[in-house]
């Protein structure tokens, strides 16, 4: 608890400093709890994601950084390892290969590299890995980015 | 090299105060013995600058109280010899002095030695320029003598001083040949500034020297300079806090080296890691190879320090 806590500030205070060093994420703490944290990241460039804002909503244990905090997308994403509909993400670093030497920061540059690097084999959104599997790149590509010009892009007019 | 400068520079100067009070004329000295007398009232007046506080300024007024009459040139010539080494010596002193506290200052960079060095640097040309002064004002010959030869000894840095202290040697001789007997009508004044030369150096001689000691002569290597470099490498090496719950590592946390890969972590995290999965964090390999020694360290680590819970 107090060790989480400890963990969570030192933290806060290198995301404070960092905010410049990583312009792809923007990692915020709740005003009145330090367990739930929200970040901004930029999809990557030359994916289906690109110019599409995404938020993350995290929900970090009291054992952390023991145990890996909770991530789940907030915006709509047509990706093969996120849940279309919870925002659940299927990513080994959040489940059995959690590392106490993982950051909230280090977190969110794993996501963006799942982003870069979707892995159709072990898919939370079939249509999204299906589409991967039988080879059809281009489509899975407009569908996604439909959906990122949908969701995670500001609207227009 | 600039401290070489200096210790050489201060050389004949004790070269001449002892050259003026050992009335035998022993020109052929060997070298070494010389230098082994030199080295010891080298020492002397080191350890007599501590107290230059007052010496120096009833130094400093009895010379130029006894440059005025032109009587007694010859003796004035002898105490203003003996003054102005001990002056001189203060001055150098002080220029040592603030060297020592430049190297002393937290900045260990390499600025602040350059400072110090031209600062030296400066303060050893001023002590060349006082005494050629003061030695032309009390007496011409020797006084030029005396200047000529320190500028020798400044330029050619530390090899050729063996062959200058000769040089003086030979050139006091030749000037207490000629005033020599001045100097034999006063037997009694050149013994009397050496006395208080002579107590602080069996007091100091057989003691070593502090680090912050006044006196100490800066040829000796700076101990704590040289240990403040690793100690400042060591400590941005290691993290000082563990690196998962944020608490600062303690003694036994520092030299706690659970896993090869040299990740390290408190002891505390490390022994929730092994009730939970008992993987290292930073290569996630099983801590189980180290397990048993690690927790049989772990647990007396806690028996004695029940505030790591």
């Amino acid at each position: 608890m107090q060790a989480s806590r400890a963990r969570l500030f030192k933290e806060y205070k290198e995301v404070q400093r960092e905010k410049v060093a990583d312009p792809d994420i923007q990692l915020v703490c709740d005003d009145s709890n330090i367990f739930k944290w929200t970040a901004l990241i930029k999809g990557p460039s030359e994916t289906p994601y690109e110019g599409g804002v995404f938020q993350l909503a995290f929900s970090v244990p009291e054992q952390y950084p023991l145990q890996p905090p909770q991530v789940r997308f907030l915006t709509k994403i047509f990706h093969p390892n996120v849940h279309f509909k919870t925002g659940e993400i299927c990513l080994d670093i959040l489940k059995n290969a959690w590392s106490p030497a993982w950051t909230l920061q280090s977190v969110c540059r794993a996501i963006i590299a799942l982003m870069a690097h979707p892995e159709p084999d072990s898919p939370l959104n079939c249509d999204s890995g299906n589409l991967l599997r039988s080879g059809d790149v281009r489509g899975f590509q407009s569908m996604a980015k439909m959906y990122t010009r949908l969701a995670a892009m500001p609207k227009k007019g | 090299m600039v401290y070489d400068s200096i210790a050489n520079a201060s050389i004949p100067t004790a070269a001449s105060n002892s050259k003026d009070f050992g009335k035998k004329k022993r020109v052929n000295r060997t070298a070494k013995l010389k230098q082994s007398k030199l080295d010891v009232r080298r020492e002397q007046w080191l350890s007599q600058v501590k107290n230059r506080g007052f010496k120096e300024e009833t130094k400093a007024t009895r010379v130029t109280k006894m440059a005025a009459p032109e009587t007694h040139a010859a003796t004035e010539r002898e105490h203003s010899i003996v003054k102005l080494e001990i002056s001189v010596g203060g001055e150098e002193n002080e220029s040592l002095m603030n060297n020592y506290s430049d190297s002393e200052s937290p900045s260990n960079s390499p600025t602040s030695h350059t400072s110090s060095v031209s600062e030296s640097n400066i303060s050893v040309t001023n002590f060349t320029g006082s005494s050629s002064r003061s030695s032309c004002g009390s007496s011409s010959s020797s006084g030029d003598c005396c200047s000529g030869s320190m500028t020798d000894e400044e330029d050619d840095e530390d090899d050729g001083c063996l062959d200058d202290w000769e040089a003086i040697a030979d050139a006091l001789a030749a000037a207490d040949d000629i005033q020599k007997s001045p100097v034999d009508e006063h037997p009694l004044t050149p013994p009397e500034p050496e006395q208080p030369v002579l107590t602080p150096a069996g007091s100091t001689n057989f003691r070593a020297w502090r680090p912050d000691d006044v006196s100490r002569p800066q040829s000796l290597p700076n101990l704590v300079k040289q240990n403040s470099f690793p100690m400042k490498s060591g400590s941005s090496a290691f993290p000082s806090s563990c690196p998962i719950c944020c608490e600062d590592l303690d003694m036994t946390d520092s030299s706690f080296l659970p896993c090869p890969c040299g990740y390290r972590l408190c002891l505390f995290c490390h022994k929730r890691i092994l009730e939970d999965n008992g993987r290292c964090p930073g290569c996630r390999k099983q801590y189980e190879s180290h397990g048993n020694a690690a927790s049989s360290k772990l647990g007396r680590c806690h028996s004695m320090n029940p505030s790591c819970h």
